[in-house]
């Protein structure tokens, strides 16, 4: 399971940003390590930083303090390496379909892959549908076709998009497909996702996963996306941030997060000397969230937390200490050697001390 | 490799502007229906122009020997005609730049910067700095070739009937109209408009910013015209001080100008990083 050696995706140092507007920071003291080639979930509530994050990383504010660095270097040089799509998934209303991924191709002649951004774009359909005399596999650029060809509704299902639609014509879901298009069309080594599923249906979001999990297996692209739907993205990530604060309070292998908990139940009774992230009791029986690699034992009934538990518990207690289970690497020191020795035990915080085990993992975070 | 970015700060010249990327085609796709307003309108006033030379003035002279018997007033109102229709012409070229200024603040920056697709230009490989260079490059190479042609066009139409027209040199456009200036006046409201649309950020108010700071800049030149050349003796202007005062306005303009879009990048670059 270490993959220490893989290289640093996106890392942060003491990051903060305050908006001039705004008052008090958005992000304050900010500091993870996102190894390469991890689909990472950016999970938090809503208004705690996460789409400024992403806009930091993709270098598109400066931050107010410290430092990101993306694949190794700024957001400014590692411009054409990263892809990113915001929120609002903002596209020139006036192009059609056709010109946007043209638009895309113009501004990365260097590495347009067409054929897969049409892909995302029109769906795996699209090429039958339309065959050959549109769909140019050698990557070159693309006319700036005003389409309005009707393959049928055998080929192509309901809402697909057409390369003549007017961007300012289609619904939410489908200017999502098109953002995610150039996205994917640039082959980024990065992807930096701002709520990526909000507007999808059940089967675009189905078939966006599967373009995004063969996208990382196939070429070994980090993928970064926000949600503040915890469940969306469960069972799809293989590292997890959970943001709140204005800083990133659990960084890692969700099964390593998960491992690091033990949900109690049994009479109330005193925890002290545990890390009791939540605990509530009803009457005299208590339930209590603790984080320790060794349970108690002693009348406790003991279970793994779901990974919405877990994170449901840390939300409601702000004061829970942040945990990683890979240790952010440190900024311009000499000295890399952790607490753990990186020799593939998982990491600790300093805060806590809690080692993190990875034999132990709960039902709910067993990945497809 | 510090001394390099600090150079390009403030100097959108050392951005690069590689015309083998796809930048400028981006910039005339988005584009396209202002380019062809713009086309359009150019089109039209250098017609009227010509028409006005070749076909009506001739017309113009026939009506006026029809005058012959019933007095001045009928030779005056054939002339207006004439003379009234270049002059629009060369009002509607000349303060045009209001126009630019607005385009500029809107469509071309402030409407990109509010509704994100700056953005989405800016993660897709083109560095801020590089994305307003082509914004402005583009229209800059047109309005400085369409000026041009507009600016030797009107000279000739101006001076083919001389006898036909009411004005001098001195009106306000046609003393724009006949140089540089009228060049200078729609980069100037290039640069002023990109600059409130960098500041602003949101369309509308950014459109509103720039025509006002068009306008000021605008009619303090008009009011103090004279004053840019002293004059001779005791008050008099020759008509060969033409050159000289627009010389010196059209420098003052292209001045604003440059500063503003200097202005422009640095902020933008601030913001950015």
């Amino acid at each position: 399971m270490n993959r220490d050696g893989e290289g640093t995706a996106l890392e942060a140092v003491g990051l903060g940003k305050r908006y001039r507007r705004r008052r008090g920071h958005v992000l304050r003291d900010c500091s993870f390590r996102l190894p390469a080639g991890r689909i990472c979930a950016l999970v938090g509530p809503n208004g705690t930083g996460k789409s400024t994050l992403l806009a930091l990383a993709a270098g598109l504010t400066r931050p107010t303090e410290g430092t990101v660095r993306v694949l190794g270097t700024t957001p400014a040089r590692a411009r054409e390496r990263f892809a990113y799509v915001a929120q609002a998934k903002p596209l020139p209303p006036q192009l059609t379909v056709a010109a946007t991924l043209r638009l895309g191709a113009e501004l990365n002649r260097a590495r347009w892959d067409r054929t897969t951004a049409e892909r995302i774009a029109y769906g795996p359909e699209y090429g039958r549908a339309y065959g050959p005399e549109y769909g140019d596999t050698a990557g070159r650029t693309a006319p700036d076709l005003d389409l309005d060809l009707d393959p049928g509704p055998d080929l192509v299902r309901e809402g697909a998009l057409r390369p003549g639609d007017r961007i300012r014509s289609l619904s939410g879901g489908q200017r999502t497909r098109v953002a995610l298009a150039l996205a994917f069309g640039k082959r980024p080594e990065l992807m930096l996702l701002d709520e990526p599923m909000a507007d999808l249906d059940p089967l675009a979001r189905r078939e966006l996963l599967g373009a995004l999990l063969g996208e990382a297996a196939e070429h070994g692209t980090t993928i970064v996306m926000s949600s503040h739907v915890i469940a969306e993205l469960e069972g799809v990530c293989d590292h997890l941030f959970l943001m709140g604060g204005g800083r990133i309070r659990l960084g890692g292998d969700p099964e390593r997060l998960l491992a690091a908990h033990t949900l109690l139940t049994g009479p109330a009774r005193d925890l002290s000397g545990h890390t009791v992230v939540e605990s509530h009791g009803t009457g005299r029986q208590l339930t209590a969230l603790i984080r320790t690699d060794h349970p108690p034992t002693d009348g406790w009934e003991t279970a793994a937390p779901s990974l919405e538990e877990l994170l449901l518990a840390h939300l409601r207690n702000p004061e829970a200490p942040d945990l990683f289970t890979e240790e952010p690497e440190k900024a311009d020191e000499g000295d890399e050697a952790g607490p753990t020795g990186g020799t593939g035990d998982p990491g600790t915080t300093a805060a806590t001390g809690v080692t993190g085990e990875t034999g132990e993992t709960g039902e709910e975070n067993v990945r497809p | 490799m510090n001394t390099g970015q600090l150079s390009r700060a403030g100097l959108p010249f050392r951005a690069g502007l590689p015309l083998n990327t796809g930048l400028p085609w981006t910039v005339l796709r988005l584009h396209r229906a202002a380019l062809i307003v713009w086309g359009v309108f150019l089109l039209a006033a250098l017609g009227t122009l010509v028409w006005e030379v070749e076909i009506t003035a001739d017309a113009v002279r026939e009506r006026i020997s029809a005058c012959a018997g019933t007095g001045g007033l009928c030779r005056l109102r054939v002339a207006i005609d004439y003379g009234g229709t270049i002059s629009w012409v060369s009002t509607l070229v000349y303060y045009s730049f209001f126009a630019v200024a607005a385009f500029a603040a809107g469509a071309l920056v402030g409407r990109e910067l509010e509704n994100g697709t700056a953005e989405l230009a800016w993660t897709q490989s083109v560095s801020p700095t590089r994305w307003l260079a082509a914004k402005l490059a583009v229209p800059a190479l047109l309005l400085v070739a369409g000026g041009t042609v507009f600016v030797l066009v009107f000279r000739w139409a101006w001076t083919a009937n001389r006898d036909l027209m009411g004005d001098d040199w001195t009106f306000d456009d046609v003393f724009a109209a006949r140089g540089p200036a009228l060049v200078a006046y729609g980069l100037c409201g290039l640069g002023v408009g990109a600059l409130a649309g960098v500041v602003v950020r949101r369309s509308l108010p950014a459109v509103a910013v720039a025509c006002g700071a068009m306008y000021l800049v605008n009619h303090n030149l008009e009011v103090h015209r004279e004053d840019l050349w002293p004059k001779v003796g005791d008050g008099v202007r020759p008509e060969s001080h033409y050159w000289p005062m627009h010389l010196v306005e059209t420098g003052i303009v292209l001045g604003v100008a440059v500063v503003a879009t200097g202005v422009a990048f640095w902020a933008l670059r601030r913001r950015t990083g």
